[in-house]
């Protein structure tokens, strides 16, 4: 281990002089994740509802949808839907299509997590308690009545520290945008890294900037929770 | 207070008492839930501890096999002090070695089984006397099979307990407390957490082991129990022991007030 | 087979050799990142003059992505430690560290889960602290937190696409090697989605059957 190399990998200044560029390759890493996020959260909320419907075909397509987002790992269907879904869609629509690495960060990204999202849904709902259902039934509240007053608003509470943990997992698989060039900050550090070629403070300081966020992030949904837990909302 | 109680009770007494408590005090933080606990057990003696919930019968059984230390006082099994030394005068806190050695000599029955859910109900009578005695697998195996015989449930021994009932369940913990083979057993409210249908199974196999003389501490609420089976009754009440006695007298003459308050509430 | 082109065809074996690496560098990293977090776990809760090491240790794990601790393993370990010293470790350590510290807290939920009277069932037979942790409470932990443990396995799986990245012969290099060459990143980029995500699919549902087995017979 060389006293030297440590000294260097935490010179921060290197951090310091490059802090714009960095910090704003953060910025484009928290834009990605909140329109991934809302396209996650918008595609697996129906997708839940397809999962728990009484026909049995719908009820597999549901699945169907969440398997398959849940089994691909994101960086291959990052590469997939950048570099084959354009050319898919020229093919079909005759002309050449070409997709902004940022579109194609947020779809991916957006899909993949819509298919853990589903379950995390399919979860809250599952877990209201069968007797407040019957309940509603027994008093002659209609199905649609139920879902709305009963169900959701119960799920919704259940599903919340999940669904907040899953939002930074989300957060740091937007850590992989870099690699179809999406100029967040690892994407910056590669770059100042091949001019600069200081690597060990670079990456060391990237990866103690996305510790922190992440860990912030982490503690605040961790905090939330606790104290939805001992008010017995969740 | 008194160093050499055990010599006041081995001048008493030639035998020695399989458990001995002098001035038994134990404190939750600000709580004291024992106030100064004396009594012993001879061999082959059946020892019933009633009262009510909170008079700190769970915890003065639990300080006799140190899985609650004492706050102050002094505890012997078989002679030997429990969970403390005694070295150049000073009383120090005893290794847990020790402890796990002088351990074995105590089986005790919970009130919630606590049967290991992952070990068949073999394996659970087997792993202590293998693990712990030493013994070999066949040797502990013997062992295991002998004791669940004793309880009637050989039959059960490859089931995982998941499978068994509360009553047959409790009858396990009992053989795997037995085949260690201990000098005294403690029971913890055994019966408690059973439906009304299954203590029956349970209190007759404590009987058979107090018939075979079995020197045993049984805090109950089966009061039926405690009067056909103890050699004597201790009632505890906040802490104290308010009275003691065999059980004819205690139950038909009860002599302190709380006594006959509590027998009314529980027997009527 | 008409669907498939020449090229996947005449280059399936590489695509294997590729799958090959990725399963190994991720078995390994997760006999290691089980072994890491079961330590971490226990210096956490006993070690007491190194708990707070411990669970930044933890803590880093968890909170940072797989893709950042991979180049910092890479670039900046060999410097600092002079380790590791091919890519292949870089690979394996770096998805053993992301994984150790969530096993860790797993570990140590499925330890403060068992109930007490667990341990005072054993200790009431003399058995030692040490031999309670060993033949009853890990016994149990393994069972009740096998999905969680299991599942890290898939995530692990998953995440080792990025090791490409570092020029580890996986699956995922393998694919992008063939497409800079033969340019048909339609058919070899499906083709290896469909290798990924039949391999997940096939180990989460082997997973699944196990884990459920077990839970059937023990409780």
């Amino acid at each position: 281990m060389s006293l030297e190399n440590l000294r260097l990998a935490l010179d921060v200044s290197v951090f310091w002089e490059y802090r714009r560029l960095l910090l704003a390759g953060l910025a484009v890493n928290f834009y990605v994740f909140a329109l991934a996020a809302v396209l996650a959260i918008a595609l697996g909320f129906p997708a839940c509802l397809l999962r728990l419907h009484r026909w049995r075909p719908l009820q597999w397509l549901g699945t169907g949808y969440a398997e398959f987002f849940r089994n691909t790992p994101e960086y291959v269907f990052l590469i997939w839907v950048h570099f084959v879904l354009p050319l898919l869609i020229s093919a079909l629509i005759a002309t050449k299509v070409n997709f902004p690495p940022l579109l194609s960060a947020v779809l991916a990204l957006g899909f993949s997590y819509s298919g853990y999202f589903t379950e995390t849904f399919r979860a809250g709902i599952l877990a209201v308690p069968r007797g407040h259902l019957e309940a509603g039934r027994a008093l002659g509240m209609p199905r649609r009545l139920i879902l709305w007053r009963i169900t959701l608003p119960q799920a919704a509470r259940q599903m919340l520290p999940e669904a907040m943990n899953q939002l930074v997992s989300l957060f740091k698989a937007t850590s992989i945008i870099s690699l179809i060039t999406v100029p967040d900050i690892m994407y910056q550090v590669v770059q100042i890294t091949s001019t600069e070629m200081k690597p060990l403070p670079l990456y060391s300081s990237a990866a103690f900037v996305y510790f922190l966020v992440i860990f912030a992030m982490s503690t605040l949904v961790r905090w939330v929770t606790e104290g939805w837990r001992t008010r017995g909302w969740a | 207070m008194r160093e050499s109680a055990r010599e006041t009770y081995a001048n008493l007494s030639p035998v020695k008492p399989v458990v001995e408590v002098v001035d038994l005090h134990k404190s939750f933080g600000a709580l004291e839930v024992l106030k100064g606990v004396s009594f012993d057990v001879q061999e082959g003696d059946v020892l019933s501890v009633i009262g009510a919930s909170g008079s700190g019968k769970s915890t003065l059984l639990r300080c006799l096999n140190h899985l609650e230390q004492p706050t102050s006082g002094e505890i012997y099994i078989a002679g030997e002090p429990m969970g403390f030394r005694i070295s150049k005068g000073r009383r120090r806190a005893d290794s847990q070695a020790n402890i796990s050695r002088m351990r074995m000599e105590i089986g005790m029955v919970f009130q919630q089984f606590n049967l290991w859910p992952h070990m068949t109900v073999l394996g659970n009578v087997m792993e202590a006397p293998e693990r712990v005695r030493g013994l070999s697998a066949a040797e502990a195996r013997e062992v295991a099979i002998f004791f669940l015989d004793k309880v009637g449930l050989l039959d059960k021994r490859d089931e995982y307990p998941a499978r068994l009932s509360g009553g047959q369940q409790q009858r396990v913990a009992i053989a795997r407390a037995l085949a260690m083979r201990p000098k005294v057993m403690l029971f913890d409210e055994a019966t408690s957490s059973l439906d009304p249908e299954l203590t029956g199974e349970v209190l007759d196999v404590m009987r058979a082991l107090a018939d075979d003389g079995m020197t045993m501490m049984v805090v109950t609420h089966e009061m039926g129990f405690a009067r056909e089976v103890s050699d004597r009754v201790i009632f505890l009440h906040n802490g104290l022991i308010e009275e003691e006695g065999p059980p004819a007298e205690l139950f038909e003459r009860p002599r302190s007030e709380r006594l006959r308050q509590f027998l009314s509430k529980i027997l009527h | 087979m008409g669907i498939l082109s020449r090229t996947i065809t005449n280059n399936f074996d590489k695509l294997l050799a590729g799958l090959a690496v990725t399963l190994e560098v991720s078995v390994i990293a997760f006999v290691v990142a089980v072994s890491l977090g079961l330590t971490l776990c226990f210096v956490r809760m006993y070690v007491k003059p190194l708990r707070w090491p411990a669970i930044l240790a933890i803590e880093f794990g968890r909170n940072t992505p797989i893709y950042v601790q991979l180049m910092w393993v890479n670039y900046v370990w060999p410097d600092l430690f002079g380790w590791p010293t091919s890519v292949f470790t870089a690979g394996w350590t770096a998805l053993a560290v992301q994984s150790s510290g969530y096993l860790a807290e797993t570990f140590r939920a499925g330890i403060e889960g068992v109930r007490r009277g667990q341990w005072e069932a054993a200790y009431s037979l003399g058995m030692s602290p040490a031999l309670t942790m060993r033949r009853i409470v890990l016994r149990q932990v393994a069972v009740t937190m096998s999905p969680s443990i299991m599942n890290q396995f898939l995530v692990v799986v998953k995440s080792s696409t990025l090791v490409s990245v570092i020029a580890v012969p996986d699956l995922m290099y393998q694919a992008l090697r063939l497409t800079s060459i033969w340019f048909e990143p339609i058919e070899i980029l499906s083709v290896t989605a469909f290798l990924y995500i039949a391999v997940v699919f096939v180990l989460s549902n082997m997973i699944k059957r196990y884990t459920d087995r077990l839970r059937l017979r023990y409780t």
